[in-house]
């Protein structure tokens, strides 16, 4: 039960890590990104090759994968920078379909469809650690730098260029340059999830970091509320629990609690954005049709 | 060109832009002096809105250049003509809706997009001063906590004069900043402008109300089909009948608009 317990709060912080990061850019900057799970992934990716080449230290890890996943972002923020809306919604899907080709075909990197095995157990500075004490300051951490970032000057850019770019530039702000970062530091946090994910689970492979985890991921962000700082948190929390919640119900038959787990989320989904469009913590006035 | 032209604050030469068949700009020359307020007049469609986004770079010339105290501006991207000290303000205002009226504010004061803006607390207290003298100045003082999306028509208007005073620039560029403003309010938005052209900030704006642009301005540019075809003091302008026959639309074959407003 402890082991249980602990692997669910493990989970939670990684996804609590992603739903945090996603939320930056979705939440404050308006880049609707459906390909988190990308960057997820190439995180787990670099943090596992180091692990297995080098040595399980989980910061080492961390930090190789928030640059690989950071650095790799300008593949987001390309056409982050050309397009909006609906049109990047549909360039970041083509992202994370490029993307998972690429997870299950490049053997060399990814180990293939197969994924990578035998991720050793993680040290800090060579002493034995568990993933999730690391992972929860990280996200203590992420949530942070968010708040951090999205009080200060730079969420204000954000905000004005999420609300009216061509004014934004006119006052003398560099778009592209704020987009960039604002990307790159998402993807980064992202990478630092995935990472633990490797680490936590010893085994990655490409179905963790399919276009379902992505739209998870985003579903999180928009039923907690978007630019808000517990949102993402709290739709993490009741996306996570509600598959553990439901296998204990003893009236769901075990073969049955997929299928009712879908149902609840759909309903959930419709119902919250007819009545709180904004999500559980988000602003009431915003999002309604008549605003 | 005379001297006074050369030293201009803003000036441009022979700007043209054309969208498919359509010569929207068709080479203008202006210069827009220190210290006074330049209208550009014109009917719908003569180019205005068009030569404001081929200054500050929204839209690219297909000939002619701009410069800013000397300094060519041609090709320069928005921000980067911001930066020079051209604000510009929108028809249709672009204010950050989802801020407050503050932070639309003080949004305009922070330039750097990096995660953080440069000079410290003494800059961050300098900024914020900048903001709120320029809330005084447009009286949104007691509503800088409300979000500009709530805010009146009149206000709306000038939280984005209010950005554009906080931006500390020289050089204005006012798309319609008075249309639909009461007699109050423009008093009010015409002392700003005497305040501003005091401290020789260089004031162009566009205005379709001749009575505005009478009271408002210290030059007229008249342009038609892109082109600047008279420029002067208020009152030769406006006086001049040829011009107010292109204004009010009854120039060229006068029966044809006469059946087009009967069909």
């Amino acid at each position: 039960m402890i082991a249980y317990l602990s692997n669910l709060a493990t989970q939670l912080a990684i996804f609590g890590i992603l739903a945090a990061t996603l939320n930056f850019i979705v939440g404050y900057a308006g880049i609707f990104s459906i390909a988190h799970a990308v960057f997820f992934g190439l995180g787990a990716y670099a943090g596992a090759q180091i692990a297995l080449l080098l040595v399980p230290d989980v910061v080492l890890a961390c930090l190789f994968a928030a640059a690989i996943a950071g650095g790799l972002s300008l593949c987001l923020a390309l056409p982050a920078l050309r397009v909006r809306g609906e049109y990047f919604v549909a360039a970041s899907l083509g992202l994370q379909m490029v993307a998972v080709t690429l997870f299950a075909e490049l053997k060399p990197l990814t180990g293939g469809i197969g994924g990578l095995v035998g991720i050793p157990l993680p040290t800090l500075f060579g002493v034995p650690v568990g993933v999730l004490p690391v992972a929860l300051a990280a996200l203590a951490l992420v949530l942070l730098a968010t708040a951090l970032l999205a009080r200060g000057a730079f969420g204000r850019t954000l905000t004005a260029i999420r609300d009216a770019e061509s004014a934004a530039e006119a006052l003398g702000k560099n778009v592209a340059a704020a987009k960039t970062l604002a990307v790159g530091f998402a993807c980064a946090g992202a990478g630092v999830a995935g990472a633990l994910y490797a680490l936590h689970t010893s085994f990655v492979n490409v179905e963790s970091f399919t276009m379902e985890y992505s739209v998870l991921v985003m579903a999180m962000v928009i039923i907690g509320g978007t630019g808000t700082l517990w949102g993402p948190l709290i739709g993490t929390v009741i996306l996570l629990s509600l598959p553990a919640g439901l296998a204990f119900l003893p009236f769901i038959p075990p073969s049955e609690v997929g299928a009712i787990q879908q149902i609840l989320y759909g309903l959930a989904m419709t119902l919250l954005m007819i009545f709180r469009p904004a999500g559980l913590v988000g602003d009431l006035s915003r999002g309604r049709a008549t605003a | 060109m005379s001297a006074a032209r050369e030293d201009a604050p803003l000036r441009c030469e022979g700007l043209a832009r054309s969208f498919g068949g359509l010569q929207a700009v068709a080479g203008v020359s202006l210069a827009l002096p220190a210290g006074q307020v330049t209208a550009l007049v014109g009917p719908n469609g003569a180019g205005k809105t068009t030569l404001f986004n081929l200054i500050t770079g929204n839209l690219r010339a297909d000939a002619g250049a701009a410069w800013v105290r000397g300094r060519p501006i041609t090709g320069l991207k928005p921000w980067q003509v911001a930066r020079l000290g051209v604000a510009r303000s929108f028809q249709d205002l672009r204010l950050f809706t989802h801020m407050t009226v503050r932070d639309n504010v003080l949004a305009a004061t922070e330039r750097s997009a990096w995660f953080w803006q440069p000079g410290g607390a003494a800059g961050r207290k300098r900024r914020q001063a900048a903001a709120e003298a320029a809330l005084e100045a447009t009286g949104l003082a007691a509503l800088a906590g409300a979000r500009a999306i709530d805010l009146a028509y009149a206000e709306r208007k000038f939280l984005s004069l209010a950005r554009i005073l906080a931006a500390e620039a020289d050089i204005w560029l006012l798309d319609e900043p008075a249309s639909g403003l009461d007699p109050a309010s423009r008093t009010r938005f015409a002392e700003l402008l005497r305040a501003a052209t005091g401290r020789g900030v260089a004031i162009c704006l566009i205005e379709h109300n001749l009575d505005v642009v009478a009271e408002l301005s210290d030059r007229i540019a008249f342009l038609d089909q892109g082109r600047v075809i008279a420029e002067g003091d208020p009152r030769s302008i406006l006086r001049d009948p040829a011009l107010a026959a292109i204004y009010f639309g009854d120039r060229h074959e006068p029966a044809t608009a006469a059946a087009e407003t009967t069909a």
